[in-house]
């Protein structure tokens, strides 16, 4: 789920931080920089992890901060294929299920990517599926029958493919000497595709009581080894 | 290898960023929840020291109109808001109810990777094995691909090791794991008393999972 990454920058230290030690100055410059932001290619940043390597601190012409070129190690969030991971139900529609971690919630699952069969039921709205169903009209199904995925709900998944998307400004537009504002839909610039349709993934509910009746059965044997 | 890319920074002046290697090593969830844990308190303490200078220099009178550190007054501790945040959700996250970090320690992650060696399993499943700490056969499961071929009637060794290596609510437990409790006790305070922490000892990759899940040799 997290790794590091070996980056490199040249970061500015603000005068008024060269009473203290320099390391740290530096950490919380590229903290500020980097935290919570999305590299591309490379994952979200949470956090400086260390300084590989820092030069000699430089002073340019017309500024009086002192510049260092440094080598630095960068705890990242970007889960590998096919990982599994806990997230939460964020919200539900036709399309699929969107997650979230809390400080990431860019995760879809599509419906190709729910478990069959399944379907969309938009009075909850949530979708749901029904294990062992011959009906081809789902939402006629009882509703007691029905297994939810609703909002909120602790579920495992499996990480299938992940999307960066780079949002590059572009030059700005000019038009009669006014500056065009395009209207953009703000797209995530790092999304994450994952699964449900296996066993053993989806609300980690199902599976908790799925796993009981199993213990009961294989009680013995658990002790003996335990 | 080396991607250059040009990163547009907020004052509009242009920066060069160099990834050198976006993936070096893999961390678990619990040496992260422990780096950012540190952070806070270190955010914290820094507070607390800057809010007692302050009041000590109102006590003595000292009230100057132009700070010490040039122009900035030292007594603010500057926050990075981005760095904040994400360092409390993730800590939200991974201090969930439903994650097993909190019934791990160093020690018994370091126990585990050593005792799930002999299984042949792959870096990333053990990584995985230590983050989700699968007790059932269903989440061993979706981790492990194609379990029964190869652990067989293994499966069992490798969930009790995990079992063996969380201080969880002993109403989960095998009996047998009560008697694990009041040491690895012991060994968390120890461990909390220790300023220094032993798994960001720093040779490139967490001693807390014994460098195993470094990518390197992959």
């Amino acid at each position: 789920m997290f790794n590091l990454a070996i980056l490199k920058d040249t970061v500015a230290v603000h005068p008024s931080d060269f009473g203290g030690p320099q390391e740290q100055a530096i950490i919380a410059e590229l903290n500020k920089k980097y935290a919570n932001r999305v590299l591309h290619d490379v994952g979200l940043c949470i956090c400086v992890f260390d300084i590989t390597e820092a030069g000699e601190g430089k002073v340019r012409y017309g500024d009086g901060f002192l510049w260092y070129k440094v080598i630095f190690r960068m705890v990242i969030f970007r889960p590998f294929a096919s990982e599994v991971i806990l997230a939460k139900v964020m919200s539900s529609d036709r399309h699929g299920i969107r997650l979230t971690l809390g400080f990431f919630d860019d995760i879809y699952v599509p419906v190709a990517y729910l478990p069959e069969p399944n379907a969309f039921d938009p009075n909850e709205p949530a979708h749901f599926w029904l294990p062992n169903s011959e009906t081809t009209e789902l939402l006629d199904s009882p509703v007691a029958d029905r297994m939810w995925i609703d909002k909120g709900e602790v579920v495992r998944v499996r990480v299938e493919a992940d999307e960066f998307y780079d949002d590059e400004p572009g030059p700005i537009k000019m038009a009669d000497g006014v500056q065009v504002v395009k209207e953009v839909q703000a797209r995530a610039p790092f999304t994450i595709t994952a699964s449900m349709a296996e066993q053993g993934l989806g609300p980690t509910s199902w599976w908790a009581a799925a796993q009981l009746e199993d213990d009961v059965e294989g009680e013995g044997d658990a002790m003996d080894e335990g | 290898m080396i991607s250059d890319e040009i990163l547009r920074i907020g004052d509009g002046s242009l920066a060069k960023r160099l990834v050198v290697n976006p993936r070096t090593a893999l961390l678990s969830n619990y040496e992260v929840l422990t780096l950012l844990r540190d952070l806070e308190s270190d955010h914290l303490a820094r507070t607390k020291t800057a809010l007692r200078i302050k009041k000590e220099e109102e006590a003595s009178g000292l009230n100057s109109t132009v700070p010490v550190g040039g122009g900035k007054d030292p007594t603010v501790v500057e926050v990075c808001e981005n760095l904040r945040t994400v360092s409390f959700e993730a800590i939200q996250y991974l201090s969930a109810d439903y994650q097993p970090t909190a019934a791990q320690t160093p020690e018994a992650i370091t126990r585990l990777v050593k005792a799930i060696q002999p299984y042949g399993l792959t870096k990333a499943e053990k990584l995985q094995i230590v983050n989700l700490a699968p007790q059932h056969h269903i989440e061993l499961y979706v981790i492990v691909e194609e379990l029964e071929d190869r652990l067989a009637e293994r499966m069992e060794e490798v969930i009790s090791h995990v079992q063996k290596s969380l201080v969880l609510d002993p109403t989960l437990a095998p009996v047998s794991r009560q008697n694990t409790i009041p040491q690895n006790r012991a060994q968390n305070e120890e461990w909390e008393a220790d300023e220094e922490y032993v798994e960001f000892d720093d040779h490139g990759e967490g001693a807390g999972v014994e460098g195993d899940l470094d990518m390197e040799d992959d």
